[in-house]
């Protein structure tokens, strides 16, 4: 596969002001293709949703050589929309107006924001919610509602920061299955952070483990069980097999 | 039998009196109380001048409830107060204006512009540290006595409570949120209209009712120290008369012109907070 999305030597330290600085990337390499599904997993504080600012364009790395499509990637575009880790949801705005931010900055008039908004609000469940604000609503509730804000501008790669993190395990069940359907039929690039490595094999065509901080790419491992995949795939010796080894290469990397 | 059952309804009425909003008693006791502590005073204030013997000389400087009302409703029925009031609102509606046309967005400047906050701070901490009042005699001079001065007297007054808050209320924006918008393609316009400006709202607000205060202090320091005419002027004349209920009318009018402003801002509040969830034991 050839690669959509390339990062080389990326290096990136924070430098908080009054702080010491915070080496978050370290020689940080990573190739995803067009149409793959990449997870990442690795110990807390590795720099994982850093390097996801960094391929959304909002924090500009030291060093290193990123490019998207071959051409090197330069700020934020609508090619690209994140799932933020904390949600992310504008606390004066009510549910649609949330899921149609990106529309509304695109200038769409508000009929057609309507009609991308209305079948995405229907797809996470929250029909007749369309007027609620943030703060009426669950954990579950407002992570999905950041799933489909990043889904109204139909990007073609999409940034997923523990997106089910929030969610109980049925309707995280749910929202896998409705993920992988519409990576298929609408064949988007995924970038995928979790931390739980069941669902990082489940979903994905390449899950990387990280080393912990200063992050680096640790080990990729091919899955290679087929699609569609189905529930029952979690329990068979494949899948433990793959489970076990990627744990062993995670465990040494996690110091609590 | 019938005696325990009515106690029972008694108390399950009294239970139910003291859940918050369903008795009328209950949401109205505050305001009961209140008028009630009021009417006492002003019965008092009516009744004890007529039980306590007091000299001609001491009574000028007097006057009871009735007669204020008396001259309150004789200076609206024969117009005379419609100039002076006039004058006076002008003078608050313009400069409260101009403080909050210039200093909402230079606040929002200088939360999020380094180089004009560094440029700025300075000249910003120094004005704000001087008492307005100092400036009294420069303005009068540069201005005269007429309604320009008083609006750059409530201007300089209403700015900074404005300029400041809402400064705070920038710099507070939550930077995950702006990394939202901006991952979205958002320019710094949309940054400051989509979460800069909505977060510092509740700042904004909080100093826009310190500025009302200030506003409403700025006509009275320029109408007491030298205006050709306001309310302000009434009362102070008025004061030289010995006609304490014309004094007493103007520091009411002052009063309620105030408080419907500090009403109208709590209007404004509530409809900008819809989004807030709502604050624990607050109705
Ligand atoms: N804005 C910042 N300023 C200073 N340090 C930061 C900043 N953002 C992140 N860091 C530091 O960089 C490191 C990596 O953070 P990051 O959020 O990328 O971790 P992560 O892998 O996403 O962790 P988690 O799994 O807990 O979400 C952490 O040590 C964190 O403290
Ligand atoms: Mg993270």
């Amino acid at each position: 596969m050839q690669a959509y999305i390339s990062g080389r030597n990326v290096n990136l330290t924070f430098r908080p002001p009054n702080r010491g600085p915070v080496r978050a990337l370290q020689n940080f390499d990573i190739d995803i293709g067009e149409g793959e599904f990449l997870s990442i997993v690795g110990p807390s504080g590795c720099g994982k949703s850093t390097f996801l600012n960094v391929l959304l364009g909002l924090i500009k790395p030291d060093s290193g050589d990123i490019r998207m499509d071959g051409k090197p990637l330069a700020g934020p575009g609508t090619d690209r929309a994140m799932v933020f880790q904390e949600f992310g949801l504008l606390p004066w705005r009510t549910v649609q107006a949330n899921v149609e931010l990106g529309l509304e900055l695109k200038g769409m008039s508000s009929d057609t924001r309507r009609e991308v908004s209305q079948p995405l609000i229907e797809m996470i469940g929250l029909s007749g919610f369309e007027g609620h604000f943030p703060h009426e609503l669950s954990g579950g509730m407002k992570q999905r509602v950041g799933l489909a804000r990043a889904l109204a501008t139909d990007p073609n790669v999409l940034l997923m920061d523990e997106p089910f993190a929030a969610l109980d395990a049925q309707t995280r069940d749910l929202m896998q299955v409705e993920l992988l359907r519409i990576w298929q039929t609408a064949k988007k690039t995924v970038l995928f952070v979790t931390h739980q490595i069941e669902e990082a094999i489940y979903l994905s065509d390449r899950v990387m483990v990280m080393t912990k901080r200063p992050g680096r790419a640790k080990k990729i491992f091919k899955i290679d069980l087929p699609r569609p995949r189905d529930y029952e795939m979690r329990v068979t010796p494949e899948f433990n097999e793959l489970k076990l080894q990627i744990w062993n290469e995670l465990k040494d990397e996690i110091t609590v | 039998m019938t005696d325990i059952r009515a106690l029972e309804a008694d108390i399950a009425q009294a239970a139910d009196s003291g859940a918050p909003g369903r008795s009328a008693w209950y949401r109205l006791e505050p305001a009961i109380l209140g008028t009630a502590s009021i009417a006492v005073l002003l019965v008092l204030w009516e009744v004890l001048p007529r039980l306590i013997t007091m000299s001609a000389g001491t009574k000028l400087f007097f006057t009871t409830p009735t007669q204020i009302a008396g001259t309150l409703w004789r200076l609206f029925a024969t117009g005379t107060i419609w100039t002076p009031l006039g004058v006076s609102a002008s003078g608050f509606a313009l400069g409260l204006g101009l403080s909050i046309v210039v200093g909402l967005p230079l606040g929002v400047l200088i939360g999020r512009s380094r180089t004009l906050n560094a440029m700025l701070d300075p000249f910003i901490t120094a004005f704000n540290a001087t008492p307005r009042l100092v400036f009294l005699p420069l303005l009068m001079l540069w201005f005269g006595l007429g309604l320009e001065m008083k609006i750059v007297i409530v201007f300089i007054g209403a700015l900074f409570p404005i300029l400041i808050n809402t400064y705070e209320g920038v710099r507070n924006a939550d930077k995950t949120l702006i990394n939202v918008v901006r991952s979205f393609g958002a320019s710094e316009w949309d940054v400051a209209r989509l979460v800069v400006v909505p977060n510092a709202m509740p700042y904004i607000v909080a100093g826009l009712r310190l500025a009302i205060g200030r506003a409403v202090l700025g006509v009275v320091v320029a109408e007491f120290f030298g205006s050709e005419s306001g309310l302000g002027v009434m009362m102070v004349q008025a004061a030289g008369r010995y006609q304490v209920d014309v004094v007493f009318s103007g520091l009411i009018v002052f009063a309620a012109l105030s408080l419907a402003m500090t009403a109208m801002v709590q209007v404004l509040e509530s409809r900008l907070s819809r989004w807030r969830p709502q604050r624990a034991g607050g109705e």
